[in-house]
């Protein structure tokens, strides 16, 4: 009960900081809206091959996105050493992680709703009736994304060239949760059915409930290392 | 409370910044500790903190080993002005924020007599980015004076505060040395260390060279400290 509502204030406390400073939701939007810009004259898109493409495209986006949040992630922590009177206190560290996760998680959902529509009028794709469905797959891509970008934003906090760092060992790892959420929009888009993308939904919930799990366990270590 | 350190060492990559280190701290005692830029005050601060961890050495909080300092956090304060407050913030959701990250159940009546205690009741709901580094100073003291930690470590504590700060800063230290708390203040304010503290230790490159009780007349302490002090200055009791 302790863990909750420790991790209730820490995100209450990020998500205060970012409403008064807007610095990581405006820029992902921006960024968001940009790569589709780019991706919107880069690409032509049949209608025959959107399925294929699309949820690649999609997925570029967000992982570009996301990754310009997990930059800013402990921002609010590295100013005035901010980070050292969190772990000076006796927080659960597990509480500090679950915060940042969720927080991150926000900001991408937020940035989601905004981009899913965009890219299907820029592309001008029909894909309303499935947008439900495809919502819920991005959704389990986006907790993966979350729970692992936290923990190696974490890791790369007191490096140097950190913004550098964080994609080049980030996306290797990353590979199966992209591949799991391109797939499963892939198969949504192409058939329709929702059941036929469950074995890649169950890729994800098992990366997402691994991660998340062994996130919890080595934060501590992690930060205070 | 007891705090032992027992031979610690702190090495940065191939600089050792402290060397086999023995101390013990006792409930009541306030510690004034001194030494030349670079001899490992802040490191000796950081180590007995938890913040860094010691690459040799032990340190036992009342039997403890601070090397899983879970339950130990609470009893352990560390004040280095200017720091570790969110700007974004304002002086009292700070206050509440660590408050409740200590679980220290406050109420708001008691939040604000503390920023009024501490001067700082007009700028309770500004943001800590509008406040002077004594501002902030004066909110840090007024979050350990609500958390009630029992080790105080001040890092350069004097640096920005203004007469009334110091005095504030010192009232809250003695009360808090009085209750059988320890209060370890590093600094280079050497005067106004002495005037307070019961004991004086000195650090020259990452070794302790002088640990006594204060006395009158200290003649071993001048000695000690002479050669660190500005020329033609000396530190008289």
């Amino acid at each position: 009960m302790e863990l909750v509502r420790q991790t209730v204030r820490l995100l209450w406390k990020d998500l205060l900081l970012e409403v008064r400073r807007r610095e990581s939701l405006v820029s992902m939007f921006f960024f968001g809206a940009v790569v589709l810009f780019l991706f919107h004259f880069a690409f032509e898109m049949p209608r025959e091959r959107t399925a294929e493409m699309a949820p690649g495209l999609l997925w570029l986006a967000f992982v570009f996105t996301g990754t310009l949040g997990l930059g800013q992630l402990f921002q609010a922590e590295r100013e005035n050493r901010c980070l050292e009177a969190l772990l000076l206190s006796p927080v659960d560290r597990g509480a500090l992680y679950l915060a940042k996760v969720l927080f991150n998680f926000l900001l991408m959902i937020l940035v989601e709703l905004v981009v899913f529509p965009l890219f299907g009028v820029l592309f001008n794709l029909d894909f309303w009736n499935l947008l439900p469905s495809l919502f819920l797959v991005a959704i389990l891509g986006t907790i993966g994304f979350c729970v692992l970008g936290t923990l190696f934003s974490a890791m790369t906090l007191r490096a140097r060239a950190r913004e550098l760092l964080l994609p080049l060992i980030l996306f290797p790892l990353m590979i199966p949760v992209i591949l799991a959420t391109i797939r499963g929009m892939e198969i949504v888009l192409r058939t329709g059915a929702f059941e036929e993308a469950l074995p890649w939904l169950r890729l994800l919930i098992g990366f997402d409930v691994i991660f998340l799990t062994a996130g919890f366990l080595i934060f501590e270590w992690v930060i205070e290392s | 409370m007891k705090v032992q350190v027992a031979n610690l060492s702190k090495a940065y990559k191939f600089f050792w910044a402290l060397k086999d280190i023995n101390l013990e701290l006792r409930g009541g005692e306030c510690v004034a500790l001194l030494g030349p830029n670079g001899a490992g005050k802040t490191t000796l601060l950081r180590l007995l903190s938890a913040l860094t961890r010691p690459t040799r050495g032990a340190i036992e909080i009342d039997g403890a080993a601070l090397t899983r300092p879970g339950r130990l956090r609470p009893a352990i304060g560390y004040l280095s002005p200017g720091e570790h407050l969110y700007e974004g913030l304002t002086a009292r959701e700070n206050l509440r924020l660590f408050l409740s990250l200590y679980s220290v159940k406050k109420e708001e009546e008691e939040m604000t007599a503390a920023l009024e205690q501490v001067g700082l009741s007009r700028w309770a709901d500004n943001f800590v980015s509008s406040l002077s580094a004594g501002m902030k100073s004066r909110l840090l003291l007024a979050k350990w004076t609500l958390v009630g930690s029992r080790l105080l470590l001040l890092d350069e504590p004097y640096g920005a505060l203004d007469g009334s700060g110091v005095d504030l800063l010192d009232g809250y230290v003695a009360s808090l040395c009085r209750q059988g708390g320890i209060v370890v203040i590093a600094t280079h304010h050497i005067p106004r260390a002495l005037n307070l503290c019961t004991r004086a230790i000195i650090l020259h490159q990452g070794k302790l060279i002088f640990d006594e009780p204060r006395q009158d007349p200290w003649e071993h302490f001048h000695r000690a400290m002479g050669e660190f002090l500005p020329r033609g200055e000396r530190w008289s009791s």
